[in-house]
């Protein structure tokens, strides 16, 4: 099932599916450019409370993303 | 003097480098219209060469002007005959993001016709784990020279300073691949191949840096650290710089008591007095508190703390059109303006760097503290209340404090809203680096550079207007009554725009007299009531007020506007310098007296209501 990569939930993982047209093109080509890209495997390893940027793992690099552009990449949870 | 150009993403090692292959001896400049810097400094090994520390970017596909900028400025130097080559730093232990930027660089060069070379650095992050970097795999695949290295410990740097060679470079250049016809498509899958043939396989992320995280990022743990940090970073500025604070006034009042007998009383020993001594010693003290807070904060952002604070932060600001990153540089507002505007530059985002700008100068600093102290203690009755559990006068100072923060927040609220479209806002997409030592000895130099930045650069303002100031209220009649003089005239002139706030002359000279600074109010008031030392011993001044018999409004409205306006020659020439721009400190001093006299006069009338 497609979800965004705001509702995955600490320790689950996911592959980058797309992005959604809202998400200007400029940041689109950034997003891939730091491991985003589709096909690409993203572990969720924190999720702070109170609605903070959750940290998400792409190769051995984490990155901290907040809603207003996680809930703009599509992914597919993995097993 | 030939040039060799060093680039490479942020966190990548690049800085470090390039201070371990200078030695440190190196200047800092700015590129036109941001806020970044740019050093330069001869080569160590061989000091005909210069080497050129480009700021850190993630990709040459800008998605900011500021990184417009850099990258137009990357592009013009390639096309420049004295650029020799370029080397493009990557770090080894996260291989495809980098081999993706060199790539990008590679491009360029191939472009230009310059010839370039790769240091993959952390090589000892790698040897740690036992794990493996394909260099000759590399060479092979890009067709320039990649050398292994650890700018941290400083293994393969003599083999890297070999090959930094123009001819040695030049005769390695065997590029396989037309990169000027491939796709960035083709280039990330390039990128993504060669990182799984060429680079370490396994797991490299540090467990500790996820047990670290664990505890920094979670609700209680990461809460108290973060409160316990903050007020450390908090004392840091007011506690741990006051010492050197006061050396650099006794210094400078030691050689005013050496000098000053050595001039015949007159016009120019009140000047050298008064304007050299008073107006220079005014802004130099603040050096050490720039020099404290710029180390502390780059500690923060070594360590690799500063990019979890904000995270920390992020949610709760961002209702305010902010981000997580404004919070230290808000937070060292409360202390001076003026190291607040410098911390400012972690805010890597330029449109909400300049949000951040708005709410700076409305943290309650330091210098409103004397103006407070004085109208406070002249109107609130020192009682206590709620059962003795609270002081009437230490409530009306949190209340104070309180507003002028609030006042900030709804400011950058207000302007993130209804000012330009954040058309050039970037998302909050934040690269958490590995937690770390800091390295001190570039520490130390970014401090240094910073706080000679503050007297080179925002001195010659201050001073211009200290000296202007000073005419004014000398002349014409030598400086023996501040009433009659320019500057009093210039008071009586404005009254009938206090008169509404129930203030008369007096308060307008001494609101003019303290944009040189603001606890200078104190002073002023003092020698107008005819009271020395006023600045010292504010009891009499305090009397003086009281019998005056000046409504509580009219203390209200002071307060108000000491809240709000923006009347300090420093913060807006430190405003001027890192904004590149004359309009934003401009703009911010006329709205912020609009918007302190507007809310003064409604504090006014509301507080006549009772």
């Amino acid at each position: 099932m497609i979800k965004t990569l705001w509702e995955l939930m600490q320790g689950e993982k996911c592959l980058v599916q797309g992005f959604s047209q809202a998400l200007d093109e400029s940041y689109r080509v950034r997003l891939m450019e730091l491991g985003f890209h589709p096909g690409e495997q993203v572990t969720c390893v924190q999720v702070p409370r109170l609605g903070a940027p959750k940290l998400y793992r792409v190769n051995n690099t984490i990155y901290s993303l907040d809603d207003s552009v996680a809930t703009l990449v599509d992914i597919r949870v993995s097993e | 003097m030939s040039e060799a150009l060093i680039i490479g993403t942020p966190n990548s090692g690049k800085s470090l480098l390039f201070n371990r292959l200078t030695g440190m001896n190196q200047k800092v400049a700015n590129f036109p219209g941001i806020t970044v810097d740019i050093s330069y400094g001869p080569m160590l090994a061989n000091p005909a060469l210069e080497l050129v520390d480009f700021p850190g970017v993630y990709s040459l596909h800008s998605i900011s002007e500021e990184e417009r900028i850099a990258v137009r400025a990357f592009k013009k130097s390639l096309a420049d005959e004295h650029l020799d080559y370029v080397i493009c730093i990557l770090d080894a232990s996260r291989l495809e993001k980098g081999l993706h930027f060199a790539m990008q660089v590679l491009r360029e060069c191939q472009l230009h016709g310059k010839p370039m070379l790769i240091a993959a650095n952390m090589i000892d992050v790698l040897t740690k784990h036992d794990m493996h970097l394909d260099t000759r795999g590399l060479e092979r695949s890009l067709g320039v020279p990649v050398l292994p290295i650890s700018a941290k410990t400083g293994q393969g740097l003599r083999e890297l300073e070999q090959a930094m060679d123009k001819n040695q470079v030049s005769q390695h250049q065997h590029v396989p691949v037309n990169f000027k016809a491939i796709s960035d498509v083709e280039l990330r899958r390039m990128a993504h191949n060669l990182a799984e043939d060429c680079g370490p396989k396994g797991d490299l992320l540090i467990r500790s840096q996820a047990r670290l995280d664990a505890f920094f990022l979670h609700t209680w743990t990461g809460g108290a650290a973060f409160f316990l940090i903050m007020y450390l970073l908090f004392q840091s500025i007011f506690t741990w710089s006051a010492p050197a604070m006061d050396a650099v006034g006794a210094s400078l009042a030691w050689m005013a008591a050496l000098v000053l007998p050595l001039i015949t009383p007159g016009v120019i020993r009140d000047f050298v007095k008064d304007a050299l001594f008073g107006g220079i010693g005014a802004f130099l003290v603040f050096v050490p508190q720039i020099f404290v807070l710029t180390m502390v904060v780059g500690i923060l952002e070594d360590s690799g703390y500063l990019a979890r604070a904000a995270v920390i932060c992020h949610q709760p600001l961002r209702i305010f059109g902010l981000t997580g990153k404004s919070f230290i540089p808000m937070l060292s507002g409360v202390a001076c303006a003026i190291p607040g505007i410098y911390a400012a530059r972690t805010v890597d985002s330029p449109y909400k760097r300049w949000l951040t700008y708005f709410a700076i100068p409305l943290m309650p600093c330091s210098a409103r503290l004397p103006v407070y102290t004085l109208i406070i203690a002249a109107f609130i009755p020192a009682r206590e209340a709620l059962g003795g559990l609270v002081g009437l006068q230490g409530l009306a100072m949190f209340m104070v404090y309180f507003f002028g923060m609030m006042c900030g927040l709804l400011v950058t609220s207000l302007v993130s809203r209804v000012g330009p479209h954040s058309q050039q806002d970037m998302p909050f997409v934040l690269e958490m680096p590995p937690y770390r030592l800091p390295s001190w000895k570039p520490l130390l130099r970014n401090s240094w550079n910073r706080a000679r930045h503050f007297v080179t650069k925002a001195g010659a303002i201050i001073f211009l207007v200290t000296v202007i100031i000073w005419i004014l209220g000398y002349f014409p009649n030598g400086g023996t009554d501040l009433g009659a003089s320019w500057l009093g005239r210039m008071g009586k002139i404005i009254e009938p725009i206090f008169r509404p706030l129930g203030l008369d002359w007096k308060y307008g000279v001494a609101l003019l007299s303290s944009f040189l600074a603001r606890e200078v109010f104190v002073g002023t008031l003092g020698t107008l009531y005819g009271i020395e030392g006023a600045d010292n011993d504010m009891v009499p001044l305090v009397d003086q007020i009281q019998s005056s018999g000046l409504p509580v409004a009219s203390g209200v409205a002071l307060l108000i506007m000491f809240a709000i306006a923006l009347q300090c020659v420093s913060t807006l020439a430190i405003l001027r310098k890192e904004s590149n721009s004359l309009k934003l400190p401009v703009q911010m001093f006329i709205a912020y007296a609009v918007f302190s006299y507007c809310a003064a006069w409604i504090g006014y009338q509301v507080v006549q209501l009772f």
